[in-house]
């Protein structure tokens, strides 16, 4: 099978498609009718172009919910290439105003109206990415890595978040809860301090 | 050869070869319930974010079939299952019984059900018919394989011309300075904080020690070669503290 091999998967673009999969996902979780627009898409796979980042996003439904990857094995059943105004501009004017769709034409279409239908406030949800997208836009070594660092910490904040709001449950009992609580503490410490050793010694390079 | 005469690497003490296969379960006997928090600490928490990278870039799709092999707790096959949907399958197959077990069991919780199979099994003689997966990775797990040239041949076997092995793998740190904090870092923090945490300095000392002896990355893409695989490249990921090597079945 062809692999489509993806643009430089960067932390920036790791990072987008994580949220975009995540807006989806909590719009499908709070929609009302409960996604009942998606069902029809069900192992369907779609391509995304953002023609303005000259950047492609692979979504997909499964049963569990979308999924979106920078990459697909394969091509995808339909492909949309729009820019990210339009995308934005979405919910207010209830269409992609700028938009070219290939392979399965009408599944395509399928699939704006049925994104058309549910509450996603993208420009909500990409919010802090503006900064970011316009860096990624200009394409600038620098500005790009500047992006991907802030998206990488960003990220690794989020992810300890993450880890301790709803992981913490695996531990098993009241008394080593305790005593992780504790221990996390001291190890933030210590990779706080840690972190800012390494970007000391970075910053000597 | 007397294979029991054999040493093998343990971290940097020698040990027989199958002394090696029963340490390495006990260390991840002990860790297996706090397993997650430690790669939380390994990793200084952007283990996710390496596995997502992994996820994305296997550009997996739908009806698909995965092998997540060393696959412990199940992080991998978590997202892969979500992925190839109800009519893919994923399969998380580990030596360790209790890494599967506490898998297995968070995965049900989280509602991951009806695609997965769970399977103990030994990287190096893998259960499975040729031809079988489009997509195997192995985690952080290859470095605790004794006989990897072995692990990665078994790999080769079972996927599916067109298939694509997905190793990710501490490894080499390019750039000198921070090779040099991480090193400190592995050595002499780690193991304090795996005694803070899973009350086990041991251990953490082991997978320290591990990373150090694991191969670098081009003795390991071209370990792949060596295995059988048509094609082998990497790519380095913060500085090569982490490296995902693939490598591809025509
Ligand atoms: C560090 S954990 C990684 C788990 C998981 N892949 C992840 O990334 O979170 C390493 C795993 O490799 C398993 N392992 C070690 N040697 C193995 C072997 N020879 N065959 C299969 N699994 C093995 C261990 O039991 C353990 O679950």
């Amino acid at each position: 099978m062809p692999h489509t091999t993806p643009q430089t998967p960067g932390l920036f673009s790791l990072s987008l498609s994580k949220t975009v999969e995540f807006a989806l996902n909590q719009a499908l979780r709070l929609d009302e009718a409960q996604g009942a627009a998606f069902k029809d898409f069900e192992d369907k796979t779609f391509a995304v172009t953002f023609t303005d980042l000259g950047l492609t996003l692979y979504l997909f439904f499964t049963s569990y919910g979308v999924n979106v990857q920078n990459a697909l094995q394969g091509e995808a059943d339909a492909r949309i290439e729009t820019d990210l105004p339009s995308l934005l501009g979405l919910r207010e004017t209830g269409r992609l105003s700028r938009v070219t769709l290939h392979g399965d034409v009408p599944l395509a279409e399928a699939l704006i109206d049925a994104l058309t239908s549910i509450e996603i406030d993208w420009e909500e949800h990409l919010s802090h990415y503006t900064g970011d997208l316009i860096a990624f836009k200009v394409g600038h070594a620098t500005r790009s890595a500047m992006a991907a660092t802030q998206a990488a910490k960003r990220q690794a904040g989020e992810t300890l978040k993450e880890y301790l709001q709803f992981e913490l449950e695996v531990l098993p009992t009241a008394s080593q809860l305790q005593r992780f609580g504790d221990s996390v503490q001291r190890t933030q410490a210590a990779v706080d301090a840690i972190e800012t050793r390494v970007q000391a010694l970075l910053d000597r390079l | 050869m007397n294979q029991s005469k054999k040493t093998i690497d343990f971290g940097f003490s020698e040990v027989p070869l199958e002394e090696k296969v029963k340490r390495v379960k006990g260390v991840f006997d002990s860790v297996a319930g706090k397993y997650d928090v430690m790669n939380d600490v390994m990793s200084l928490g952007i283990h996710r974010l390496w596995k997502r990278h992994t996820i994305e870039l296997s550009g997996v799709r739908p009806g698909q079939t995965v092998l997540d092999l060393a696959g412990g707790t199940g992080d991998l096959t978590k997202a892969f299952a979500k992925r190839v949907g109800k009519s893919g399958r994923v399969v998380l197959a580990d030596i360790n019984e209790s890494m599967v077990r506490v898998g297995r069991d968070r995965l049900i919780n989280e509602g991951i059900a009806g695609n997965v199979e769970y399977t103990i099994t030994n990287a190096e003689a893998l259960a499975f018919p040729d031809n079988t997966f489009d997509l195997a990775t192995i985690a952080f797990g290859l470095r605790n394989v004794t006989n990897k040239d072995k692990a990665l041949a078994e790999l080769y076997r079972v996927l599916k011309p067109g298939g694509q092995l997905m190793v990710l793998e501490f490894s080499k740190v390019t750039q000198p300075l921070l090779a040099k904090a991480y090193d400190f870092y592995s050595f002499n923090i780690l193991p304090k904080m795996g005694k803070l945490i899973a009350d086990d300095e041991a251990s953490y000392q082991y997978l320290a020690e591990s990373i150090r002896m694991h191969p670098d990355q081009d003795t390991l893409k071209q370990m792949m070669l060596d295995a059988g695989f048509d094609k082998a490249d990497y790519l380095n990921m913060n500085e090569g503290i982490v490296a995902l090597h693939r490598g591809w079945k025509y």
